[in-house]
Parts: structure tokens; C-alpha cells; sequence
């Protein structure tokens, strides 16, 4: 009977008056009467059985007993017919659930939401929101720490302030960089982005097409030799010009690039140029100075094969691919490289015209090594091991095999 | 963790919470490992009773994966007793509660719980496939077969797919009953099948069987069997159908082939306007072919020859009593190297018609384009499944139509042991659930046995009517 009891005087303390008391039902009798005949049940469970005993079933009470005011209210309330809102609720049980569903969600994006096609695409879209959410939390969080930070710094050493040096320096930097770029669009080398795969790509590879042009602007003045930049093949407020106004706000004016709708073919020679496409099936071997090479502005997440290579094509221009076989061993993920990427890759062949230094910025996870460099000794070595294994798996010609095996290794290492 | 045998007290748990880090999520790591371990539905009791204890409430996920143990084992009335919590609790629920819901319940004697239950889906969302599988096996196991079909009609008009188990289903229930109207739905989903090239496994295959066996007064007998290559049953005689398309399929097709696969978004990706023109004034000329060839598939058969000798041994081989070839190459195949001479393309040329694209173009679409313009009896050789091709057609009527077609049109080869070229000969009839009113024959796989979309089931199901 005292653990009864106990048990009682916990299920009244811990849920069951707080809500009430939450619910300004303090006076009503009813999660007392409740409490009563809950205890009547224990008892019987007692009579039967004297050993201590859990109540399995008292979950049930506790939730049903919690919420029968909360449910007059909802039956109270308007309900709401519009689809709209019936999604947001949708999202917020999926979101109870635990799936991959954001906290807060925007009218916009729920109408998006509820225009994708499939359930597929609708988890999809949700994960991408979820994840947004999630980064963008954390890069407050960050910035936070960083004011904190400077706060206690500026506490600590005011004479910093006063002595404004990195300031002067950030704008003088900037002047500078203007400055080259202004040249650039004097004497420099014209790099060409040709701005017309927009019917090619869903809204958000157009987004992420200009977030990496935006990086490629950005390193590109700030190397020492930029290119001059042209946007060829750019239509007034299309969906490109509404990404970049987003992202350069009022600095879209003031960019020192060309942006123009003619084609490339309208402005510089066509002989000159060249167009740069990972479908093509010649490969770059040197960065020529005196051509004029075109990058295709596009990001392409559903491997659409050969779409720079046709407009090549169709402009009989010539074509050529980083030669990325040549100097890296490849191992897993595509050959198309990112806007910036390239960029990186471009300015790098040339001020220095040094290939290993410029594919230093392929991503690390494509490849597993250079071809030539002697660091790499060991990967090359492992290459041979693993077609030699190839072989023997495939049982190919095993006296070949064998012969290569013994000329490759000490005579301690022997074939059975 | 491995979870508890026994339902615990309060002070237990939390000796057990004490221990999981992070604290925050212990319900859902130890309810996750019941779920695994399939424990005592006590054990995840005592466990809830606990956190309602501490809390004044269960989080909805909890509750959940709760549900979840109760419909693994089958616990009708706590099922119901958490779908009444959840519904006091909730305004809607989401679909994995639904769907174990209605799966919990349709297993059951409440099984017209799940169906009101799927309305009420409806009204939110359109119900999985799983839902309806288990709505229209709970209607169809009641004997309910008028409901089974209106479920099955709703989700079709819905476009969900359904499930090989539903169609099983309604074999399964429906045997020994003598209704014209349900035959005629039965024999529906059969077309059903054959409409959308699915083949049954070996257990839909024996219901299908027992269904016809079953049928009151209408001697039909089924027997399993391999059809010969000849395309003719060995149980009764018949031949099969051919995979030849009708003429309004076969120049839907061919037109298809030229918009979708040729042309795509853009003519330059896989060829360019004027190689193409001159590609089809070259086909128009020398029509009909009897057999085309793909080159430089071919040419790769044996990796340690050249390249220009498998060619020329495939072409031999191939330019038998006077059919008219084919060979499709690109024009690197003409510049004199070692893998490629001159002399001896020279000879071949003698013995077929070439048609050399470009390098960077695509082959492969004016192999398919030559052979369907040539006509119903040209067959092609090409070791490629044309999956990639197949994938370019934009409606999932005209791949069933390229798959048919594909199947009876193309010549498969291999390198033999003693080093000549075996030529796997098309299939002269098709693989597909087919009938003439009083003979069934239905191909199905075994279920072990792997099947890709380019492998059709060697083994057959032969009903006919005595």
C-alpha cells in the first residue's frame, strides 16, 4: 500500500497538477477524482499480487489524463481548411518523429514543398532546408563567439583602435585589387563565362552556379595577374542576374568584368577560342597566353553528358580538357571540376604554367596521388600490386603472371 | 545496451539512463534495441510508465517506436490504445504512425479499423503502397473481394504502384470461387503483368497456378515448364507470340528513337544536324539491311587480336547467304595504326556497307536507327544493353515497346573456348504473360535467381483448358 502510494503522490506531483496548474485548473476537483480511482485500481492489483508491482498501464493514464483539456480547446478553435496549413502541421509531426524536417519554415518554401512532385523529392527538398537551418544556426553561433571575443579584446587593449592599421590596410587592399582588376580589363587576358545553360538547370544549380562564380570573381582579383572577366551570353533579369543581384547586392554594379548578351563568337575571333569541357577529346597541354578559353557556367547534378561539348560543337569552336589523367591518379568522383576550381586552376597555369602546382586544387578526395611526383612512389608501386592481383583473380596467362611476380619481388614472396 | 528482460522500476531505469550518454536520448537508444531484440512489450510498458512519470509526458517519436514493437508482436488492444492517445494527443498524425497503424490493425479482428484508418490517410496525403497491401489483404483474407478491387482500382488511379504481394493476394483468396465478374478481374491483373513486362515469382507463380486448378467446372491444368528456342511449349504445342510490334508501334517507335535518343535536347550531344542528314540519305539509299552491325563493340571481343580481325571474323561470319550488313564505325577505324588496317577494311568493305560517324559522335543511335528503318526482319549485333538509350525515352510505354522490340531484334555473341565467335541468336518469341483465351502461358523467375532488366526468366507456367 505505501508504494501505491508513493507511486500515486509522484504521478500527482510530477504531471498531472502541473498541468493543470499550467492550465489555470487549480480549483477543478477532476485530476483529483482521476488520481482517486487510479489509486482504487492499484489496490485491486495489489489484492491479487503482494509483491511490489508496476503499474504497466499507468503511462496511458498519465497521457490521457494530461491532455482531455487541452483537446476541448483544439475542438473549439476554427479549423483551418487551407492546404497550407495542413502541411505545416504534416512537417511539424514529421519533425516529432525525428526525420530530417526544419524547425521553422517560410510560406514560400512550404508552397515549394508542396509543389514537389514526388515524396521523394519532397524529403529531399526538406533535408536540404533542414540542413540550411542547421548551418546557418551554427554560423550565428560562431559569429557570436567572434563578437564575444572581440569584445574582450577590445576591453583589454584599446590602444589597437585607436592605432587603426588593419583597417587602412583592408582598404588600401582593396583599392589595389581594384586597381589590377581595372587594368585586367585593359591588358588582361579575357577568360570568357559563357552564361546560356540556365534552361539546363533547376533553381537551385543556378544558385550554386553563381555562389561559385561570385568565388571565382573573388580569387581572380585577388591574384596578382588577373583575367579580365567576361559574363557572355547574359540576359537581362534572368535567373542569373537575380542569383547575382542577391549576392553582390549593390557591388553587382560596381564589378570590374564585362558582362554583355552577345555570344563569345561575336566579340573575340573564333580561332582563338578555346572551349574548356571535360566531354572533350583533346586534352590541354599547355595554357596559351594569346587564347581566349570559355568556361560553361553550369552545375549539373543530374549527369547531363555532353551539353558544353554540343554547344562547342554547334559554334565549331575547339575544345579541350584539363589534362587531369596525365598528372593524377585518379581515383573516385567526376572530372567536371567546380566554377572556382577552375578558376584556381587557370590562374595558377598562368602565372607559373607548372601543371602539378595548378591541379593542387582538385579536390583531395578525387584523387589519391600525383603521377611524377617521387612522394608518391608507394602509390605506383601499389597500382602495379593491385593489377598483379587483378591478373591472378582473372587467372590470365599464370606463367606470365608468375615470371612478373619474380622479377617484381624477393625470392622469399612465392606463388603457390 | 542490451535491453532489460523484465519490467524495471523508476529506480532501475534510472541506474540505466545513468549510463547512456547522451542522457537526452536514452528512450530512443533502449526502445530502438527492444524494437532489435524484439523484447516483452512489459519491458518498453515499464519503460514508458517511468518517462511518463518523470516527465507528465511521451514524446511522440517515443510513442512511436512503441507502436512499432506492438505491431512487430501483434498486440491488437495496445495498438488501439495508442492510436486513442495519439489522437487526443495529436491533431494529425504522420505517415510512418499511419502506416504502422493500419499495418497493426489489419492483421487483426479490427481489421475495419485500418480501412477507416486509410480514409483518414486519404484525406492528408495519398496512402503508401504498403498501407493498401495491407488494407487489400486484410478485405481479400475476409473474403471482401468486391472491397479488395476497389482499393486495388483507387490506388492504380492514383498511380501507386502495387505491390507483387497484393496482386499474389488476390489469387491467394480467390480460389474455389465461381464468380464470372471476379475471374474477369483476375484475368485483368494478369494483363495487368503482361502490360507492365512484370514476371511473377515462384510463389505468385504456384497461387496463379492454384487459382486456375481451383476454378469450379473450368478444367484448367498448369504445368512448369522450359519453352524451347523455337518458341514453342513442349506441354502444348503452341508457339508463342513474337516480340514484332504492330506497324503503328513499330513507327511510333522509330520516331520516338529519332526525337528522343537522336535528337535529345540538342542534336550536337550525341551527333550534329549534318552528319545526321547525311547518315539517313546514306540509310535511304541502301535500304533494307538485314543485319546490323555495331563495330566497334564488336571489334573488342577478343581483347588480345586486333581490333580489325574480330571485325573482319564477326563480318564472315555474319555475310551468309547473301544477307546485306551493315557495319556502323566511327573514322578513327580508317586511319592505318596497329590495332586498325587498312587493307584488310578494305576487304570487309567488299562484303558489308559502312557507315563511319565521327569520333566524338554517338554510334549506338544510328545503329538503332538503321535497323528500325530497315525494317521488322532486321536484326542488330551489339553486346550493349542500351539501357542508356532506353533510359532516353521519355514515357514508360515506349521503353516497355524498346525492351519487346530490343528482345526479339537483338543478336547477343560471345568468344568461345576454341576462339571463334558464338552468336547468341534473338529470341523468337517473346517473354511475356500471354494468352489465347484457353491456354496461359506466364513466364516467372525463381526468387534466388537474380534478374536483371536485360534478362528475361527462362521458366514458364503452361495453364491450358481440357
Amino acid at each position: 500500500m505505501q508504494s501505491a502510494n508513493m507511486l500515486l503522490r509522484k504521478i500527482v506531483r510530477s504531471s498531472v497538477l502541473p498541468f493543470a496548474a499550467q492550465h489555470g485548473m487549480k480549483k477543478d476537483l477532476f485530476p483529483l477524482s482521476r488520481t482517486l480511482s487510479l489509486s482504487l485500481c492499484l489496490k485491486q492489483d495489489k489484492s491479487c499480487e503482494p509483491s511490489e508491482k508496476l503499474d504497466l498501464d499507468a503511462w496511458k493514464k498519465v497521457m490521457k489524463s494530461g491532455f482531455q483539456e487541452e483537446v476541448s480547446e483544439t475542438v473549439s478553435e476554427p479549423k483551418e481548411p487551407s492546404s497550407l496549413a495542413a502541411a505545416s502541421e504534416m512537417l511539424e509531426m514529421w519533425r516529432l518523429s525525428g526525420r530530417l524536417v526544419p524547425e521553422n519554415i517560410t510560406e514560400e518554401q512550404l508552397k515549394t514543398f508542396m509543389e514537389c512532385p514526388s515524396k521523394s523529392a519532397k524529403k529531399k527538398y526538406l533535408k536540404f532546408l533542414h540542413l540550411k537551418e542547421l548551418y546557418k544556426k551554427r554560423k550565428m553561433d560562431k559569429k557570436m563567439e567572434r563578437r564575444l571575443e572581440a569584445q574582450d579584446q577590445d576591453s583589454k587593449t584599446d590602444e589597437t583602435k585607436r592605432n587603426s592599421i588593419i583597417y587602412l590596410q583592408t582598404s588600401t587592399m582593396d583599392k589595389a585589387y581594384n586597381w589590377r582588376a581595372a587594368q585586367s580589363m585593359i591588358f588582361g587576358q579575357p577568360l570568357v563565362f559563357d552564361m546560356s545553360y540556365e534552361k539546363e538547370m533547376s533553381d537551385r544549380e543556378v544558385a550554386n552556379t553563381v555562389r561559385q562564380i561570385v568565388l571565382s570573381e573573388s580569387c581572380n582579383r585577388r591574384s596578382a595577374d588577373p583575367f579580365h572577366i567576361h559574363f557572355c551570353n547574359f540576359k537581362d533579369d534572368s535567373l542569373y542576374h537575380r542569383e547575382f543581384i542577391k549576392q553582390y547586392r549593390e557591388g553587382w554594379g560596381k564589378l570590374l568584368i564585362t558582362v554583355t548578351d552577345q555570344c563569345y563568337t561575336e566579340i573575340f575571333p573564333k580561332d582563338k577560342l578555346i572551349y574548356l569541357t571535360a566531354d572533350s577529346p583533346k586534352v590541354m597541354k599547355t595554357f596559351d597566353h594569346n587564347k581566349i578559353y570559355i568556361v560553361g557556367s553550369m552545375v549539373d547534378k543530374s549527369i547531363k553528358t555532353g551539353v558544353s561539348l554540343a554547344r562547342a560543337k554547334r559554334l565549331q569552336l575547339e575544345t579541350a580538357a584539363l589534362p587531369l589523367d596525365k598528372y593524377l591518379l585518379w581515383s573516385t568522383g567526376a572530372k567536371n571540376l567546380t566554377l572556382d576550381q577552375m578558376m584556381h586552376i587557370l590562374l595558377t597555369l598562368k602565372d607559373t604554367a607548372d601543371w602539378n602546382k595548378a591541379l593542387e586544387f582538385v579536390p583531395k578526395r578525387k584523387y589519391s596521388g600525383f603521377v611524377n611526383k617521387p612522394v608518391n612512389k608507394p602509390v605506383k608501386e601499389l597500382k602495379k600490386t593491385l593489377d598483379l592481383i587483378n591478373a591472378l583473380k582473372l587467372r590470365k596467362r599464370p606463367e606470365e603472371v608468375q615470371k612478373q611476380f619474380a622479377k617484381n619481388y624477393p625470392k622469399k614472396y612465392k606463388l603457390k | 545496451v542490451q535491453p532489460p528482460e523484465k519490467p524495471l522500476q523508476a529506480e532501475e531505469w534510472n541506474k540505466l539512463r545513468e549510463d547512456c550518454q547522451p542522457p537526452e536520448k536514452f528512450e530512443e537508444v533502449m526502445l530502438n534495441n527492444m524494437i532489435r531484440c524484439n523484447s516483452p512489450i512489459d519491458v518498453a510498458k515499464s519503460l514508458l510508465t517511468d518517462l511518463a512519470k518523470r516527465n507528465g509526458d511521451i514524446a511522440y517519436n517515443v510513442l512511436v517506436k512503441y507502436l512499432t514493437l506492438c505491431v512487430r508482436q501483434g498486440q491488437v488492444s495496445e495498438i488501439r490504445d495508442v492510436y486513442d492517445i495519439m489522437k487526443v494527443r495529436f491533431k494529425v498524425l504522420e505517415s510512418g504512425a499511419y502506416n504502422l497503424l493500419i499495418r497493426g490493425l489489419s492483421n487483426s479482428d479490427q481489421w475495419r479499423m485500418a480501412l477507416t484508418l486509410l480514409e483518414e490517410v486519404k484525406k492528408i496525403m495519398i496512402p503508401s503502397r504498403t498501407c493498401y497491401e495491407s488494407c487489400i489483404k486484410a478485405a481479400s483474407c475476409h473474403q471482401e473481394m468486391k472491397l479488395a478491387f476497389e482499393l486495388y482500382d483507387e490506388m492504380l488511379a492514383k498511380d501507386v504502384v502495387p505491390t507483387l504481394g497484393i496482386l499474389q493476394s488476390f489469387f491467394d483468396f480467390s480460389r474455389h470461387m465461381k464468380d464470372e465478374e471476379l475471374q474477369k478481374k483476375l484475368f485483368g491483373i494478369l494483363l495487368y503483368l503482361r502490360e507492365n513486362q512484370i514476371y511473377p515469382h515462384k510463389t505468385f507463380m504456384q497461387s496463379i497456378k492454384l487459382w486456375f486448378e481451383s476454378i469450379p467446372g473450368g478444367n484448367w491444368r498448369g504445368h512448369l515448364t522450359n519453352i524451347k528456342d523455337s518458341g514453342q511449349c513442349p506441354v502444348c504445342n503452341h508457339q508463342l507470340e513474337d516480340s514484332n510490334l504492330t506497324e503503328e508501334e513499330y513507327s511510333n517507335l522509330s520516331e520516338r528513337i529519332i526525337k528522343d535518343v537522336i535528337h535529345g535536347t540538342d542534336t550536337f550531344r550525341k551527333t550534329s544536324p549534318q552528319e545526321f542528314e547525311a547518315f539517313q540519305t546514306f540509310v535511304e539509299n541502301q535500304l533494307p539491311f538485314d543485319i546490323v552491325i555495331d563495330g566497334l563493340n564488336v571489334s573488342h571481343i577478343k581483347p588480345r587480336r586486333m581490333q580489325c580481325e574480330n571485325l573482319f571474323d564477326a563480318v564472315n561470319c555474319l555475310a551468309k547467304e547473301n544477307a546485306r550488313l551493315l557495319v556502323l564505325g566511327r573514322k578513327h577505324m580508317l586511319r592505318n595504326s596497329s590495332n586498325w588496317k587498312i587493307e584488310i577494311m578494305k576487304e570487309m568493305q567488299n562484303k558489308a556497307d559502312f557507315f563511319f560517324a565521327e569520333n566524338i559522335s554517338d554510334d549506338d543511335a544510328f545503329l538503332l536507327y538503321a535497323t528500325l528503318r530497315s525494317g521488322k526482319h532486321c536484326k542488330f549485333v551489339t553486346r550493349d544493353f542500351l539501357r542508356d538509350h532506353k533510359a532516353c525515352l521519355s514515357d514508360s510505354g515506349m521503353r516497355h515497346l524498346f525492351r519487346k522490340w530490343q528482345r526479339g531484334h537483338q543478336i547477343a555473341f560471345s568468344a568461345s573456348a576454341e576462339g571463334s565467335i558464338k552468336f547468341l541468336p534473338a529470341f523468337r518469341y517473346d517473354c511475356v504473360v500471354q494468352t489465347t483465351g484457353d491456354t496461359w502461358h506466364i513466364p516467372y523467375k525463381d526468387v534466388f535467381e537474380e534478374k536483371y532488366s536485360y534478362q528475361v526468366p527462362t521458366k514458364w507456367l503452361c495453364i491450358r483448358q481440357k
